[in-house]
């Protein structure tokens, strides 16, 4: 029997596991998933796994050793497409928070002392297409169900995957939370990408960015606006680091140009 | 139109006889304290001290987000599963000019089946209220309410007067005629004139409608729009909360197993960078500047020019929301040369220091 | 020398793989390897507020995410003296019960029983054990439905603030949950008498120290002010330190722990040990019916354990429902102005004993000290799987290896994302001690001792290869009895490796070299030598970690005088190496 079921791996890099987890947490449709495609890898739930050609690759967490350089050019080259899956993979995630080289180094060192590692050399964190590249992203810490199984049924239906280009705010008004950033709460909601249903602002608590930033988010603008409202640069700018890693460098460059 | 008095303690008793087999729909109080309409099951959670909800009445007829169809390889199944029997109490009367707006807009420009389904199983009652600093219903005359109701409650001391605004209405007071007291004296009506004189002057601010459609025009290269984006976070907020925005998007969601799909319509802004984007990626309102002029061309200049009035109810929901206060006031008030207190003045300085 | 590598450890929620290495009759080495890379969490909130760490932290671990979050919570709320209400404290463990059960229900029923009943996953094993998979996602499902309702969403959740909460759910929600828990039962029952009653295998067996957290007043439970061993010793929170010393392996990012030196078990299996006469309820009645000696020392049964402990969540979560509905008014978020302070959090997350420490300074974070339940596991996990490895490969069912190690690994459950994917068996290369002994050398020079008997022909070589060593020149080289004299050696030895020269007997053929960590000699029976009180009694159990046996097989051990030509020449090839 001829099979033409897509085949598909999910794959974890350095990361917290969540995004594959998540895939677990879609408990109800689990065993739809799993005979919708032919999952060639997904070592969380499988032990027969391949490393053969690729439909899709899926891969979740950032990029932290060689060995994850090689085990994600492998990846690339057996895969017609590739997700970037999860904040790690999209933008480096939490662990990419050390944007200057040398505090790395220093922070690895505190963390490790000298030892040598006898397995694979560490490396900053980076986001997956640092080294290869990547067809679709789909941020999250963790991604959301709702957008993995819209992103998985699309593709194996053949559509083009949806792409979420509003903010947070969108989702957050839809499900009429009061402003958290208007009543003077440092939310990055304006600034990160919608997916999460708003999640914290639902709960009353403000929007932490882990998506990592919207596209043609106004960082100058709500950047000056918290600032008016008694926030120290500092305080800013490490709040919008914490998620978003060395992509945020860019919209700090883009800050220090403007005037003071 | 016949009036009648009820006495305030059987409002509640009336509500629960007239919405067995209906959704009340009625403003709640959040527990941060801003107020959202929602389906009442106990009527304790009703609370009428409310100046404005967090989105406008128009979510109740079209959800943010819902299924129009259900499509199979071979037809198209309408899902009309959002309409029910609704009765909305508690809407003030910006919030029912809102209606006939919307009602303008999808009765009679466009027939859209699923708002006019949702509209003709909906009854409205209406409540009369008290202006805060934004409510600018006064200056777009939308503060008195001649149509669009079934009933409408004025509050006075210990009793309302309930107007009749339609046959459907007359109905419902017949349902609970013991209640009703025609007898309206002297004194009763001295006292919603005096009510109506007070309300008047508590109106803080006013803006000049009539001016605006040319002010539009003449300040359209004008730089306050370029400050206006510069500030602009693009969150979309202002539409949403507006009661007369009525812009959607529509997506696929295909089902996991069978061969078949969801069209879901969902809430739009024109204020969304995503919103004026085609096929093939070209966007031709990537300026945030640009999409502001969109949404306020519509509000002040357009509508007003084809229906004699501003597409703007003066509700305040965008001067309460914008974290930047962008909104029908500052933008008006600086169209008008007016000095405006609001952080994208004070950010346009700031900037350009 | 052959190893057994599993590359990718598959069912456990992480990256990780353990190898052993078979040098002819000899298990020599045995890793278990965490391919994670490091992500340095507990720098990443350093001069963060106490409220980025709380929201940054737990996203060390997916699966383990709320009990993090509880973790973390507890040690910034005992750092700035922030005393929660008895709703919040509650609402906390309710939100812990979805987690338990969340995570002991994927892993049992959807990743190790797979295993046992021979399918690569659960969803293979749904064609002929639909019932069990459905049950197995159903208790998932609905252990994710509390982590969601009480922490905002299925993982990392940001509800949980210091204080207390953003949002309380509703009365509504809560007697949902109360009666969901209550219908679950009859399928609770099942999977306990399922679990149970698996045929675990007996190898590997050992007695091992188990560690939790006490959870105080006689009870159950998951959490404690402190560390209670099976030994019965108790730690304070903050003295969590001399209970666990952390350190560093070479071949992983993971970092490990010992008690004394020993490996050590913490989760389900080490609670049930430690505390399992204090279940109460249905969960009593099944702790007495089930458990026997093969609890105290197979780490298999860490599966039947989840079990029980999936009883004790069912059933303790419709007393919170209760203790909860009591509680009307929904306590508002404690406030908090104290801006210096250090506090340490003890949790048991579904995998084990989980130690949070944070200090704060100025308002911001100081330094964050996080132990995770993997980390303490690691040492344990490579012990069992040596122990495994060995007995199968003496038994001549050295094809077993491969899975066992794997069916051991994953009974420890590891998130090896929050230190930590499978098993390898590998032959070791020819005269693979060579290598061992370069690598050794080239890092610190070691302390040689020369172990033997001198009466006893072929047994008289590490004495004899000492000898030489020594009076070449070399450095740092001693006999036995130079040490049983010598009590400046811990001095002398401090931080170099050990390395044991003596005659092994390893069946094989006379004259080949072995080598090997001295602690497997623990493991092995058919190795036990006469210097294993001679270590206890001279050696800190710090420096037996970092202690080798380097090993000739000896032609015959009978008294007398010669040494056969073969150990001879064995003897010739350490020179030579050595001086090379």
């Amino acid at each position: 029997m001829k099979n033409d079921k897509l085949k598909i791996g999910f794959y974890e890099l350095t990361g917290c596991a969540g995004d594959c987890l998540l895939v677990t947490d879609c408990e109800m449709e689990l065993i739809d998933i799993f005979n919708a495609v032919d999952i060639q890898s997904f070592a969380m739930v499988m032990s027969n796994n391949t490393d053969g050609e690729l439909d899709l690759a899926l891969v979740e967490g950032s990029v932290t050793t060689e060995k994850e350089i090689e085990e994600l050019k492998d990846i690339r080259k057996r895969a017609k497409a590739v997700v970037a899956f999860g904040t790690c993979a999209v933008l480096g995630g939490v662990q990419a928070r050390f944007i200057d080289p040398k505090e790395w180094e220093k922070n690895l060192k505190i963390v490790y002392g000298n030892t040598e590692f006898t397995h694979t050399k560490p490396v900053q964190s980076k986001p997956i297409d640092a080294f290869i590249d990547v067809d679709f992203y789909l941020p999250g810490c963790p991604v959301s169900k709702e957008q993995f199984l819209n992103f998985f049924t699309r593709i194996l239906k053949g559509n083009p995957p949806e792409h979420y280009p509003n903010p947070v705010c969108v989702t957050c008004k839809y499900n009429e939370n009061d402003c958290l950033l208007k009543k003077g709460e440092l939310c990055l909601g304006p600034l990160t990408a919608d997916g999460c249903g708003s999640i914290c602002p639902n709960h009353n608590i403000p929007c932490n960015g882990c998506w990592g930033p919207v596209e043609g988010a106004n960082v100058t603008s709500e950047f000056y606006l918290l600032k008016e409202k008694g926030f120290s640069v500092d305080e800013i700018k490490k709040k919008m680091a914490n998620f978003s890693g060395t992509k945020i460098t860019d919209y700090f460059q883009q800050l220090d140009k403007e005037p003071k | 139109m016949r009036i009648f008095k009820l006495k305030k303690e059987y409002l509640f008793p009336f509500l629960e006889s007239i919405s067995e087999g209906a959704d009340l729909w009625a403003p709640t109080k959040k527990p941060e304290g801003k107020h959202s309409f929602q389906i009442i099951k106990d009527f304790s959670q009703i609370d009428l001290d409310y100046t404005r909800t967090i989105l406008p009445p128009r979510k109740i007829f079209l959800p943010p987000s819902f299924n129009m169809f259900k499509a199979t390889e071979k037809k198209y199944e309408a899902d009309f599963s959002h309409v029910t029997e609704k009765i909305i109490f508690g809407l003030h009367p910006c919030d029912i000019h809102a209606i006939l707006i919307m009602d303008q807009f999808y009765k009679h420009h466009y027939n859209d089946p699923y708002y006019i389904e949702a509209r003709n199983n909906t009854l409205i009652l209406g409540h009369s209220c008290w202006p805060d600093e934004h409510c600018l219903c006064k200056s777009a005359g939308t503060d008195i309410i001649e149509e669009g109701y079934d009933l409408f409650f004025s509050e006075l001391e210990k009793e309302y007067l309930v107007w009749i605004g339609s046959s459907k209405g007359d109905d419902l007071i017949r349902r609970k005629p013991d209640f009703f007291d025609e007898n309206i004296t002297d004194k009763d009506i001295q006292k919603y004139i005096e009510w109506r004189e007070e309300k008047d002057k508590a109106f803080s601010v006013s803006i000049d409608f009539k001016n605006m459609p040319d002010l539009m025009e003449l300040k359209y290269q004008d730089p306050l729009w370029e400050k206006l984006g510069q500030a602009c976070l693009a969150c979309g907020s202002c539409s949403n909360v507006c009661p007369t925005c009525n812009c959607y998007n529509i997506n696929d969601k295909p089902f996991l197993t069978e061969n078949a799909s969801h069209i879901s319509r969902c809430w739009d802004a024109c204020t969304l960078e995503s919103y004026s984007e085609v096929a093939g990626g070209e966007n031709f309102r990537e300026a945030r500047s640009l999409r502001l002029k969109l949404y306020y061309t519509h509000k002040l200049q357009a509508y007003i020019s084809k229906y004699g009035k501003p597409a703007c109810v003066g509700c305040g929901r965008c001067i309460e929301t914008c974290p930047v206060d962008i909104n029908i006031k500052t933008v008006a008030q600086s169209l008008d040369n007016e000095t405006v207190d609001a952080f994208w003045d004070r950010f346009a300085k700031e900037v350009t220091k | 020398m052959k190893t057994i590598t599993i590359e990718h450890l598959t069912r456990v929620e992480g990256n990780g793989g353990i190898s052993a290495t078979i040098d002819g009759k000899v298990v020599t080495d045995v890793k278990f390897n965490i391919f994670e890379g490091p992500r340095l969490i507990e720098r990443l909130t350093v001069g963060r507020t106490p409220e980025e760490d709380v929201s940054i932290s737990p996203r060390i671990c997916a699966i383990c995410t709320l009990s993090h979050k509880n973790a973390v919570l507890r040690a910034i709320e005992n750092a700035l003296s922030v005393k929660v209400s008895p709703k919040v404290y509650y609402s906390r463990e309710m939100m812990h019960m979805g987690e338990m059960i969340e995570s002991h229900s994927l892993h049992t029923f959807i990743l190790a029983l797979a295993d046992y009943l021979g399918y690569p996953n659960a969803i293979a094993m749904a064609a002929n054990y639909g019932f069990e998979v459905k049950i197995g996602l159903e208790m998932k499902n609905f252990g994710n439905h509390i982590m969601k309702t009480y922490s905002g969403r299925f993982i990392h959740g940001e509800n949980p603030i210091i204080g207390g909460f953003g949002k309380f759910p509703s009365r509504e929600e809560l007697i949902w949950i109360k009666n969901r828990a209550q219908q679950f039962m009859p399928f609770v029952f099942k999977a306990v008498k399922l679990f149970c009653e698996l045929d675990y295998p007996t190898i590997p067996e050992s007695d091992t120290l188990y560690a939790c957290c006490e959870p105080g007043n006689n009870k159950y439970g998951f959490w404690g002010e402190e560390i209670l061993l099976s030994t019965g010793e108790k730690f304070k929170r903050d003295d969590y330190k001399s209970f666990n010393n952390e350190f560093v392996v070479s071949h992983s990012y993971a970092k490990r722990s010992r008690y004394n030196g020993k490996p050590f078990s913490v989760g389900a299996l080490a609670r049930v040990n430690v505390l399992g006469e204090r279940l109460e309820g249905n969960a009593g009645e099944m702790y007495k019916k089930y458990f026997n000696e093969h609890w105290k020392k197979n780490p298999l049964y860490h599966n039947a354990a989840q079990a029980l402990e999936i009883m004790y969540c069912f059933e303790r979560i419709p007393q919170l429902a209760d203790i909860l509905l009591g509680y009307e008014e929904n306590p508002p978020v404690i406030s908090y102005t104290t801006k210096n302070g250090a506090g340490t959090g003890l949790v048991e997350a579904p995998r084990g004993l989980l130690v949070h420490h944070h200090e704060i300074e100025d308002g911001l974070v100081k330094y964050v000290d996080i132990i995770t339940p993997t980390a303490m596991n690691c040492e344990d996990i490579e012990r069992y799987c040596h122990i495994a490895a060995q007995e199968l490969l003496d038994k001549g069912k050295e094809e077993e290896i491969k899975a066992r190690m794997d069916l051991i690994v994953r009974a420890f459950d590891p998130c090896i994302s929050c230190s930590a994917h499978a098993a390898q068996v590998e032959q070791a290369q020819q005269e693979a001690w060579k290598d061992r002994l370069t690598e050794i050398t080239t890092q610190t020079a070691p302390v040689f001792i020369g172990v033997g008997n001198d009466e006893r022909s072929d047994d008289r070589i590490g004495l004899k290869l000492a000898s030489v060593l020594k009076e070449s020149g070399m450095a740092n080289v001693f006999l036995e009895s130079d040490i049983q004299a010598d009590t400046a050696l811990q001095e002398r030895a401090q931080d170099r490796p050990i390395i044991f020269i003596d005659a092994v007997n390893f069946g094989e053929r006379a004259g080949k070299i072995t080598m090997f960590p001295v602690e497997y000699i623990l493991n092995n029976a058919a190795l036990s030598h006469k210097f294993i009180p001679f270590l206890s009694g001279q050696i800190h159990n710090e420096q037996i970690k970092n202690s080798f046996v380097l090993g000739i097989q000896p032609q015959s051990t009978d008294f007398g005088q010669n040494i056969s030509p073969q150990v001879l020449d064995a003897m010739d090839k350490i020179i030579d190496h050595l001086k090379n």
